[in-house]
């Protein structure tokens, strides 16, 4: 099971473990609590139609950190559409994911100017330095990897978000170090809080 | 100077009050203009806490405030004090104490100053910077100008004055009459006359309507919505406030990509803030005007630009275009006629009516007129966003307001309208932008990127980048644009590899036109246009591609051969434990030597290296 949590995001739905079978990978006590009772509140304040979905997938995300099944077939019943027609929603928007993201989610801009300005060897380097390729997530989920377009941060070509933070003006070297920074930061904060992480890696399997 | 701004204490000093202006676009934040912020603030209530009437002026006004993009996102963080007329540029943390006090003696910190490149003299203000001599900033005017936090500042630079005078002394034809004669064509790439636009709406069947503000920048390399929408927010509610009277129109939907996260919080304040003085809500201005707008925000789809993709969007569907006719001026939104323009469309409008046509249309060529924003990226020394009149030609933007190409490289072409638009060579570095110029070079205005690239980019990996683009971003409603890109990126990409036929660019070339001719909306439509154009213009670079296996611009892996500078490796073997086909020999310590015939062409030695010591011609 853990080798799918790697599986790059793309293919159609038929290639997605779990959604047209009866488990999903994750199991339910990962996704947390609040994002169902997020959506339930979002759902009650804002009286609508079918147009709420995307602003009641955003919510959902900004909480769960990503759209799993399960949570999509809920927002689903809520505001009266079938799971499916929720889920082409999701899968038609870069935006919305339904796998989860690293502790440090790497997006490394393909705009035009990181592109001029070889953002191809910043790939390079975050694989080299973790051996991720794109849509993917480290085993340890420390790092995920993904390639978005233009964050709109062209004046400091090529640039890459850590979240939501810009680290911009990188070459290779810089971003190497930047990661090994990353790496020993989750390091640290896994040594001060052991229970948590290596828990939460061994129920995902 | 400092005298005209003096304020007198209660003891009877006299103080300076000084102002400090940071920008917050989303260039300055990423170098800690935010950090930068706090640490003016703090050091001003530091110094107005230790002040003593008799030792320092300190206890000024020392207002501290944030402000939209300036547009010189290069030489970020930028820090303005206006009472002395300067601009600080590349700011840190540790610079504040020196400006504050330099500030307070009303002198500059020469330091900090932008340098003119030509003879390194300090420039002082915007006025003296080369970046901003030849721009002509109208829709960006207020735009590092007024806190976008604030519509008290907004109102104080005349701010809602045009929607006053709209529902107040015109008719709303009187509206459409004015957007008319000035010309103003749609911002968002088309070019479509916007006057034009508005008629069709107000002309449309009676009944209910709506206004859509599309800000779904797509475009990579493209960031002028953006810094409108967080540096100037109040004017785009006011344009689509202008719009919704003309048309008659009671509900706005303003769509915001939600990779801006900065932009949909800055619109959100200034939504409350013009709902609760009443430019926004029921019987705004004390007329029977309602309008309200509703942010919507986008998840990511580029197609969602294209404004039917961009109503099923906000219907909450997938973003997937359907043919025209009927438009969406006709039918759009909940199949009611709708009124789609673009940010920098709309604001726009307010100068209009407040200064009227002539003003704006005083500016520009015959058939285009005005000012058109420009995002100026690649290689260029001065990135950033440039406000210019139409009509200004390529050269005066690269080299005049953008400083040339950075490391004494050679201009080879300038990419302009993104993934629709195309590329415009050296040749043509002296012809005016406008729509009409563009479109006969085979490019298009599109929203605006402006990518410069130099003579070691290569226009096949350029022509390769866009289409790889178009393909992952085409809905796959059509075949000719879901297959058709597909297709074309194969080729391209087989070419990159070396692996090119002698009739790959007549194949691209039939393909281009088939995919322009028969796709459903502007995405397919436009999809082989930088490929069209960069063949057009660099067909000798395909040609050695294909034909020699060779890449000019020493860009494409595959065509390259990869040696190591014996002056530089030191030995350290980085490069032999990259290299997966074990074609880098040497022991540590001594110089690496490159096994041209296992070398498989990945690359990875140049990735692995951190002397510099890879070459790759």
């Amino acid at each position: 099971m853990k080798a799918s949590v790697t599986k790059p995001e793309t293919g159609t739905a038929g290639d997605i473990p779990g959604y047209f079978g009866s488990a999903s990978i994750y199991s339910r006590d990962e996704i947390p609590a609040e994002a169902f009772s997020a959506v339930d509140e979002y759902v009650a304040a804002h009286p609508g139609g079918h147009e709420r979905l995307i602003p009641v997938l955003h919510c959902a995300q900004s909480v769960a950190g990503y759209l799993p099944f399960e949570l999509q077939d809920h927002i689903a019943d809520l505001i009266g559409l079938s799971p499916v027609q929720v889920y082409e929603v999701v899968s038609f928007y870069h935006f919305f994911s339904t796998t989860p993201k690293g502790q440090y989610q790497l997006k490394v801009c393909m705009g035009t100017a990181c592109f001029v300005r070889h953002a191809e060897h910043l790939i390079d380097a975050i694989q080299t330095e973790t051996g991720l390729v794109p849509g993917q997530l480290s085993e340890d989920r420390v790092f995920g990897l993904e390639l978005v377009r233009c964050i709109g941060a062209c004046g400091l070509a090529p640039a890459i978000m850590v979240n939501n933070e810009v680290h911009g003006n990188l070459d290779r070297n810089m971003l190497r170090r930047l990661i090994k920074r990353l790496r020993n930061k989750a390091r640290a904060k896994a040594a001060a809080d052991p229970g948590d992480r290596a828990a939460g890696k061994e129920t995902v399997a | 100077m400092i005298a005209a701004t003096d304020l007198v204490t209660d003891a009877g000093a006299r103080v300076p009050r000084l102002s400090v202006r940071i920008c917050a676009g989303t260039g300055c934040v990423a170098m800690g203009s935010l950090r930068l912020a706090d640490r003016f603030r703090e050091e001003i209530r530091q110094r107005a806490a230790a002040a003593t009437v008799e030792t320092t002026p300190c206890q000024g006004d020392g207002r501290v405030s944030i402000t939209g993009c300036h547009g010189f996102c290069a030489a970020g963080p930028l820090v303005k004090i206006p009472e002395l007329g300067l601009m600080y540029c590349r700011v840190q943390e540790r610079d504040v104490p020196e400006i504050l006090t330099a500030g307070f003696d009303a002198r500059p910190v020469d330091r900090l100053l932008f340098h003119d490149p030509a003879d390194q003299s300090p420039c002082k203000g915007e006025s003296d910077i080369p970046f901003f001599r030849k721009q002509l900033r109208r829709t960006l005017a207020l735009c590092g100008e007024v806190d976008p936090e604030s519509i008290d500042d907004y109102i104080a630079h005349g701010g809602y004055e045009a929607l006053r005078k709209a529902l107040r002394e015109m008719t709303p034809a009187g509206v459409i009459h004015e957007v008319k004669r000035s010309g103003l064509q749609g911002r968002g790439g088309g070019g479509f006359p916007s006057g034009l636009k508005w008629q069709f709406v107000a002309e449309a069947e009676p009944g209910e309507r709506f206004v859509i503000c599309n800000g779904d920048e797509g475009d990579p390399g493209a960031f002028m919505d953006r810094s409108v929408m967080e540096g100037d927010p109040h004017a785009v509610l006011e344009g689509m406030a202008i719009g919704a009277y003309a048309v008659g129109a009671s509900r706005g939907f303003l769509y915001v990509r939600a990779e801006y996260p900065l932009a949909v919080e800055r619109l959100r304040l200034a939504l409350r803030q013009a709902r609760e003085r009443g430019f926004l809500g029921d019987a705004i201005l004390e007329t029977p005007f309602n309008f309200d707008i509703s942010i919507v925000e986008g998840a990511g789809a580029f197609v969602c630009g294209e404004e039917t993709a961009l109503i099923q969007s906000v219907e909450g569907k997938r973003g997937m275009p359907r043919p025209r006719p009927p438009y969406p001026a006709v039918h759009g939104l909940w199949s009611k006629p709708t009124l789609i323009n673009n940010v920098e469309t709309f604001a726009s409008v307010s100068g209009i009516i407040a200064h009227g046509a002539e003003q704006f249309a005083s500016v520009g060529t015959r058939l285009s007129k005005g000012t058109k924003t420009f995002a100026l990226t690649g290689k260029v020394n001065n990135i950033g966003l440039v406000e210019v009149p139409m009509g200004i030609t390529l050269r005066e933007i690269v080299f005049d307001i953008g400083g040339g190409i950075p490391d004494g490289r050679e201009f080879k072409a300038a990419q302009i309208g993104g993934p629709s638009g195309g590329c415009i060579p050296a040749a043509f570095i002296d012809a005016p932008i406008d729509y009409t110029s563009l479109q006969s070079l085979g490019a298009m205005m599109g929203s605006g990127g402006l990518v410069v690239m130099d003579d070691s980019t290569c226009m096949v990996k350029v022509a390769r980048f866009f289409m790889e683009f178009c393909a992952e971003e085409s809905c796959g409603k059509c075949p000719p644009c879901r297959i058709g890109t597909q297709v074309m990126l194969n080729i391209l990409k087989r070419i990159c590899e070396g692996k090119g036929e002698p009739d790959d660019i007549e194949h691209l070339e039939s393909l281009g036109e088939h995919i322009r001719s028969s796709s459903l909306c502007g995405l397919g439509q436009t999809a082989p246009n930088p490929t069209l154009s960069t063949i057009r213009h660099f067909r000798s670079e395909f040609e050695a591609h294909i034909g020699g296996r060779h890449c000019p611009a020493h860009e494409c892996n595959a065509l390259l051969t990869f040696s190591i500078d014996e002056e530089r490796c030191s030995g350290c073997t980085l490069c032999a434990k990259a290299c997966p086909s074990n074609a880098i020999s040497g022991e540590l310590k001594h110089v690496h030597h490159v096994n041209q015939d296992l070398c498989i062409h990945c690359g990875a030695c140049l990735t692995a290296c951190n002397q510099g010591a890879v070459v790759a011609l």
